[in-house]
């Protein structure tokens, strides 16, 4: 996979962070939130215009054919932004696809959801099993199902693909809008389209994205705070100057930058393909969770009352910060994890 | 020069003169390996940074970390001084021409002790309350107070000093920063007895004590500015490193160690335990990749926030490292001495962790400074800032 310069990797960001400036500013995050989709098409389109749907896939199949380490970065902008758009999703699909089927997810111009469903991920996603030649059961929490053509799910040695048509898809009413989320059951026609060797890279893939949207989130919402730290005044003076709220910050600062530490070294790890793979995957996976709820979290309450209404942005944050800290395991389950691959060394 | 003419070029002096094992240096007092010290700094190794024409060999930090990886791949010390000797470093920046010939290379050598005096019993977080005056007189100054907290005093030959020059304008601005030579009747040296049972640190009592014109700093009265400097190097190096356990012998080590103790203590199965564990390790590997990426974005010529970061996190580190082994031991940490490593081990990091929370700036302090600094957030008013420091209300 050929890698970016320097130069080339920070040019594809700005051009990134430009498009979500103007496509992607807190109001039209609330416009796609309310809307029925939580998907905005027109942006999707503006995304694969710029290359970044289409980010992991092979060049062949009509993508940038970037790696690990870019589409970390990318999600670092992406969750600055509260970007709701199936990025990640098409990112994990592309890892367990072939031919025909990536040039169209390169091109934007279909959407696969994948279900996670082996043994081995995390807990609490349903029943999903083979029947006979196909599927049966039903996937919980799947992100982006309502939106997809396809559903991609993975066992512990298989990856099916399903039809929408062929599936009933069930969206749930969701805490964080800006992340859709749906119930998929399986009424048995499925295709096989491979067997369990790519499924732990697409699963990397998913963390390591993941991780990227967290930090990137994480240190958004900090700027915000201390913006605002700095601008508010309260007792004549900005609350900034207040040790009471200094010290948070300084503290949240610790975790955003660890955060950002963690998932680039786990890009790094998967991008190189090292021994560290699992262990960093792991460290990254509940430390990016663990700093952007704190940092939304105390985020609001270094705000005050502000914080605490609708209208402003740092829930939407809070929210987004909940959502991705369940979404492929929970902090405790990767924490575990963590230890598990430390203990094969020690 | 190239990359490759540089490498071979430091090996190849490396082969030729490199013949030991390093031997074990506190970072205090004067240096037992000074004859290969001043070997490695005459050949231009200790401090390639440097201009050629005073101990250097101007080259960018690129280079000069080839010739570092090359000494530190047969463990051979001195080089990458330029990055790591407080002492040279300050008086590189600020001693007078004359001074600087004189002790840089002394310095670079480890040929002469050295020690800090900046604490005092009432001035510790606010470090330019210092009341340890310098008067002026024939050829230097006189010196009269008392410094705390000052490691390697009693073999020190000159010791890092701030004290007040002028007494009528506001406390940042009537510091001066010397060299006082220690070796002086008017030094006295007591050894401070710590919560970890150690004698590392000790209180100076200076009285009447003559530091020559030559040896001042910085500008009379700019003393605050050169210890910015020398406070600079101070933090940086405790972010990057600290002490492991005293006995040094009681069991696994490294970053995974505790994973090793847990199994020791028969509690790795425990499913409470294996999360502390993982939460413990992981600040200390995310300090690590911070600084990692710190240096790397430095080379990269864009500025990084995350250098003043770890000396706080390191404080976190140490502490919550000492409470997860206690956790392991469990009632053997009531025990002490030599018969109980373990315990030894828990209850000195515990009490030790200290050293890095308060010693070299609080972390409250570290927070002001982050909050300030790399946040931009303003400071709180200071009721002292602008009076005269003889105004100023103490006790």
């Amino acid at each position: 996979m050929a890698g970016l310069t320097a130069d080339e990797r920070a040019a594809l960001l700005d051009s990134l962070r430009r498009l979500l400036a103007d496509r992607c500013a807190e109001s039209d995050v609330r416009r796609i939130m309310a809307s029925e989709t939580g998907h905005d098409a027109a942006l999707w389109r503006a995304l694969a215009d710029l290359g970044v749907v289409g980010l992991t896939v092979p060049e062949q199949h009509g993508g940038a054919g970037l790696g690990a380490i870019e589409l970390e970065l990318v999600m670092e902008a992406a969750g600055a932004a509260l970007l709701p758009a199936p990025l990640l999703s098409t990112a994990i699909a592309a890892a367990l696809l072939d031919g025909e089927r990536l040039a169209a997810l390169a091109g934007g111009y279909s959407i696969a959801a994948v279900a996670f469903a082996g043994r081995d991920d995390w807990t609490g996603r349903g029943d999903v099993r083979r029947d006979g030649a196909g599927l049966a059961g039903t996937a919980r929490f799947v992100p982006d199902a309502a939106i997809a053509d396809t559903i991609l799910v993975t066992l512990d040695d298989a990856v099916f693909a399903v039809a929408r048509e062929d599936a009933e898809i069930v969206p749930l009413p969701v805490f964080d809008r800006t992340r859709r989320l749906a119930d998929v059951a399986f009424r048995g026609p499925a295709t096989l389209i491979g067997d369990g060797t790519r499924i732990a890279a697409a699963r990397d893939i998913a963390l390591v994205g993941l991780a990227g949207e967290q930090a990137g989130g994480a240190r958004r919402i900090l700027d915000m705070t201390v913006d605002y730290a700095r601008e508010r005044h309260q007792f004549g003076r900005a609350i900034g100057s207040f040790q009471a709220i200094k010290h948070m910050a300084a503290d949240l600062l610790l975790e955003a930058e660890s955060a950002t530490s963690a998932a680039r070294d786990a890009a790094r790890q998967v991008a190189e393909d090292t021994p560290a793979r699992a262990e960093s995957v792991a460290l990254a996976a509940f430390a990016c969770a663990d700093a952007f709820v704190r940092c939304a979290k105390d985020g609001i309450q270094m705000h005050g009352g502000i914080a605490f209404t609708w209208e402003h942005p740092a829930h939407l944050y809070l929210r987004r910060a909940r959502s991705a800290a369940q979404l492929y395991g929970d902090s405790d389950h990767w924490r575990e994890r963590y230890v598990r691959a430390l203990e094969v060394e020690a | 020069m190239t990359d490759k003419q540089l490498k071979a070029e430091v090996e190849a002096w490396l082969a030729a003169n490199w013949r030991g094992t390093a031997t074990h240096k506190e970072s205090f007092g004067r240096d037992p390996r000074a004859e290969w010290l001043a070997k490695v700094r005459d050949a231009g190794w200790a401090v390639p940074r440097w201009p050629s024409d005073f101990y250097g060999r101007g080259l960018a930090d690129e280079q000069a970390r080839i010739v570092e990886r090359a000494f530190a791949a047969v463990g051979a010390p001195g080089a990458g001084q330029d990055r790591s000797n407080l002492w040279a470093n300050t008086a590189l920046a600020h001693a007078t021409p004359a001074f600087r010939r004189e002790i840089v290379p002394q310095l670079l050598a480890g040929e002469v002790g050295m020690c800090l005096l900046y604490s005092e019993p009432g001035a510790g977080s606010d470090l330019a309350a210092i009341r340890t005056r310098a008067d002026k007189v024939d050829g230097g100054w006189r010196v009269s107070g008392q410094k705390v907290w000052t490691s390697g005093a009693q073999i020190a030959d000159y010791g890092m000093l701030i004290a007040r020059t002028d007494w009528d304008v506001p406390k940042h601005r009537g510091i001066s920063f010397f060299f006082l030579p220690m070796k002086q009747p008017g030094v006295e040296v007591r050894p401070l007895r710590q919560i970890t049972d150690e004698a590392h640190f000790n209180e100076v009592f200076i009285d009447n004590a003559f530091v020559p014109e030559d040896n001042l700093l910085g500008p009379l009265n700019g003393g605050w500015g050169v210890l910015q400097t020398a406070l600079a190097y101070e933090r940086s190096v405790m972010g990057d490193a600290a002490r492991g356990p005293r006995s040094g012998a009681a069991g696994p080590k490294g970053d995974h160690a505790l994973i090793g103790l847990a199994r020791e203590a028969g509690k790795l199965d425990d499913p409470v335990i294996r999360q502390q564990l993982a939460q413990t390790i992981a600040w200390r590997v995310l300090n690590r990749l911070n600084t990692q990426r710190a240096k790397a974005e430095l080379q990269q010529g864009t500025s990084s926030s995350i250098m003043s970061l770890g000396k706080l996190a390191m404080s976190r580190i140490l502490h919550e490292e000492a409470r997860v082994r206690t956790l392991l031991l469990g009632a053997e940490s009531l025990l002490e001495g030599a018969e109980h490593p373990r315990a030894e081990d828990a209850n000195f990091l515990t009490l030790n962790a200290y050293f890095t929370s308060i010693g070299g700036g609080t972390d409250q302090i570290q927070r002001n400074i982050i909050g300030e600094r790399v946040l931009g957030l303003p400071k709180e008013p200071e009721v002292d800032r602008t009076i005269p420091f003889r105004e100023v209300r103490a006790g």
